[in-house]
């Protein structure tokens, strides 16, 4: 309906259903719109028109081109291909624009049946303008996320309070279990160090599935929890800290072939106690592992599986996921060197949540954001709200990189 | 939860914090998942009187297999692991080319299981042979629960599958060869065989000597009257046995090798063993994580 709106209206005219004055306005409602749509100058409404006018200079090469074979021919070729999404975006918005200008000549039309049709068409043509605005024009100007098809390896630490942290950790551990369930992600607990009292000391996570590692890694930081300590008998307020560092986990096949990430002569391999003569003289399980990148100088201890081979696995897949993470935030680093850096590399160490259990919320402090029912983000839910800001803060602020540097 | 404390404490002064820590974990996962027929104390009980952790728990992982095992049948030890695998990494039989394969005192079934689990299917038609009923059970058991067929034929076969036979014999009945109704020559010939001097049999720990099958441990079954040779008491019998079967004729291919495990200080006694009775010149030893002599590795 939207885009025969004009045909429709001619055809009234045309049948004398439509007055020559009301024609008149219709021209002159055109103008106005034009010049007081709030999209059309938005930075990135220039920075497609900028690609599609470079794209226009190279279809103007390619057409002159004299040898279709070469090799400076088929690049040109290529990069004209590439340049086509934004091509067919701007005919999109062209088009939009169009039609959503000649309706807005129409919403003051004398005619009731005109006007009322008018607002309903001027309606979904801005929400097509929003669409345009705000997905479809920001996912071709900001490039698809590498790391999407990764896991992710979460490894906690209790920080300050001790005993306290430790038991907060285990339900910090629990909500995200519980979260990767709806994600439908599996989740493997691959080393716990647990407490006597039903707390964890430390223990690393492995969460399997598609953009598992691009929606937890906003989860890296210090979590602070604060409340009354169920061992606390003076009901005095405790604050204390668990630290999550979420790891980008590649491949599950095989953590041990070396690749581009480490060579297997820069790995030192240790199996811990001593075995006595070992053999057949010995029956306790002696499994854990101990691997050295000696270049970075990480090293990964695995002890908690009954094989020396599973440990082996596992840690070799850990030294994995921390040289991924490395080499992510080196070349978040390296761009931060040619372009001004909106976006950082996470800083470990800085305080990005506080679950204030007294006031019944949950503060992100990256987004000044603080939510009422703490109940609701251990389970789940909230924490999928605060999840979802904030990777929608991380495409925001890669958007505005690029438009302040292209 | 103070239960728990309580447990903890008094398997950390026999087996030290760590161990305890994490065996009373892998106790209770046990316990867990057998929905009620395990019970964390009473296994706790049976750790503290010395019984192995494997055989209370009722498995042991092995590379990536999981087998089941149950006393007296030994326990597959993290050392036989490791050179199995490095066995399996150095031949790489295809189903273009399968190979036979022979393991001697096989107990568990531990590394031709772990073989078939990893080469590609129907590359290996393996036999397991051992002395004790228990074994043939467990290793028959394993098989099945590691999906690796058991075939009734004594032929090597071309499945489309690894295949694994456990067989009851004696291999130092002089007519083993016959009596087993093997059938020579094998690509590969592998051994865990009782390797324990007496003298070092005397001082094991509780958890070995209490527990494990005595024939899968002593190295010099039978006492002689007289000693065959000047090294007797030094567990190596098994050794001439095997080295004895490797010497007659077409039990081995033309370019077959032997891998057989050893104590931590009889890799020079048992490759000249391979050398001067088994008739295998070329020799090398392995060790193995804890940078102990562990495999003699031999071939023509």
């Amino acid at each position: 309906m939207q885009r025969g709106f004009l045909q429709f209206a001619t055809a009234l005219r045309s049948r004398r259903l439509l007055c020559s004055r009301c024609s008149r306005s219709f021209l002159r409602f055109q103008h106005a719109e034009a010049s007081n749509d709030a999209g059309l100058s938005s930075p990135i409404v220039k920075l497609i028109e900028k690609k599609v006018e470079e794209r226009n200079q190279l279809q103007t090469q390619v057409n002159a081109l004299e040898d279709m074979g070469s090799a400076d021919s088929k690049r040109l070729m290529k990069q004209l291909s590439e340049s086509e999404p934004f091509w067919n975006a701007w005919q999109d918005w062209s088009r939009t624009i169009q039609l959503l200008r000649e309706t807005g000549a129409l919403l003051n039309d004398p005619d009731p049946y005109m006007r009322s049709m008018a607002n309903e068409e001027y309606a979904s043509l801005q929400s097509q303008v929003s669409e345009l605005l705000q997905m479809t024009f920001p996912t071709l100007v900001v490039p698809p996320s590498k790391t999407a098809h990764m896991s992710a390896i979460m490894e906690f630490k209790a920080g300050v309070g001790g005993s306290e942290s430790a038991l907060f950790l285990a339900e910090m551990m629990r909500m995200y279990l519980r979260l990767a369930q709806t994600f439908r992600w599996k989740t493997n607990v691959i080393a716990s160090n647990q407490t006597e009292n039903g707390g964890v000391k430390d223990a690393i996570v492995e969460i399997m599935g598609e953009k598992a590692y691009d929606t937890m890694r906003f989860e890296s930081g210090v979590h602070r929890v604060q409340r009354v300590p169920a061992t606390e008998a003076n009901g005095r307020v405790h604050t204390s800290t668990v630290a999550v560092v979420v790891l980008p986990l590649a491949e599950e096949s095989n953590a041990e072939a070396p690749d581009d990430l480490f060579s297997m002569d820069d790995i030192k391999i240790e199996v811990m106690r001593s075995r006595g003569a070992g053999g057949q003289h010995v029956n306790k399980t002696e499994s854990a592992v101990r691997l050295t990148h000696i270049p970075t100088g990480i090293t990964v201890s695995m002890q908690d599986e009954r094989s020396q081979h599973q440990n082996r696995r596992r840690a070799f897949q850990v030294l994995r996921a921390r040289l991924m993470d490395r080499k992510l935030t080196q070349e978040v680093v390296d761009r931060r060197d040619v372009r001004r850096n909106l976006v950082r590399s996470a800083d470990r160490s800085e305080k990005i949540r506080t679950y204030n259990y007294a006031q019944d919320r949950v503060t992100d402090h990256r987004l000044g954001l603080s939510l009422k029912n703490l109940e609701s983000v251990l389970e789940g839910d909230s924490l999928r709200k605060i999840l979802d800001a904030l990777a929608k803060k991380h495409q925001d602020d890669l958007l505005q990189e690029e438009l302040e540097t292209s | 939860m103070p239960r728990l404390t309580r447990l903890l404490s008094s398997l950390s002064s026999a087996l030290g914090p760590e161990s305890a820590r994490l065996e009373l974990k892998w106790m209770k996962e046990a316990a867990e998942r057998s929905s009620g027929s395990l019970r964390l104390p009473a296994m706790v009980e049976r750790r503290l009187r010395g019984e192995p952790l494997q055989y209370i728990l009722g498995t042991q992982p092995f590379g990536a297999l999981d087998l089941l095992v149950r006393p007296p049948v030994l326990i597959p030890r993290p050392e036989t692991e490791d050179w199995t695998l490095r066995l399996s990494r150095l031949i790489q039989p295809s189903p273009e080319r399968p190979i036979s394969l022979l393991d001697l005192c096989t107990g568990s079934g531990c590394i031709p299981l772990l073989l078939c689990n990893t080469w590609k299917p129907g590359s290996v038609n393996a036999y397991g042979v051992d002395i004790s009923e228990d074994a043939i059970q467990l290793a028959t058991d394993n098989a099945h629960r590691c999906g690796v067929h058991v075939p009734a034929e004594m032929q090597p076969r071309r499945y489309p599958f690894n295949t694994f036979k456990p067989m009851l014999a004696n291999i130092r009945d002089p007519s083993f060869l016959l009596s087993a109704e093997l059938r020579p020559p094998f690509h590969v010939i592998t051994s865990n065989p009782p390797y324990i001097s007496r003298q070092d049999f005397e001082n094991l720990p509780p958890s070995v000597k209490g527990y494990e099958d005595h024939r899968a441990l002593i190295g010099d079954p039978t006492v002689y009257p007289e000693p065959p040779c000047s090294e007797s008491g030094k567990g190596l019998t098994f050794y001439h046995t095997i080295a004895q079967l490797l010497a007659q004729q077409d039990i081995l291919t033309d370019n077959g090798v032997v891998a057989l495990e050893i104590g931590f200080n009889q890799a020079d006694d048992v490759r000249q063993i391979m050398q001067n009775e088994g008739k295998l010149p070329k020799t090398e030893v392995w060790r193995d994580p804890w940078n102990r002599d562990r495999v003699v590795f031999a071939g023509r």
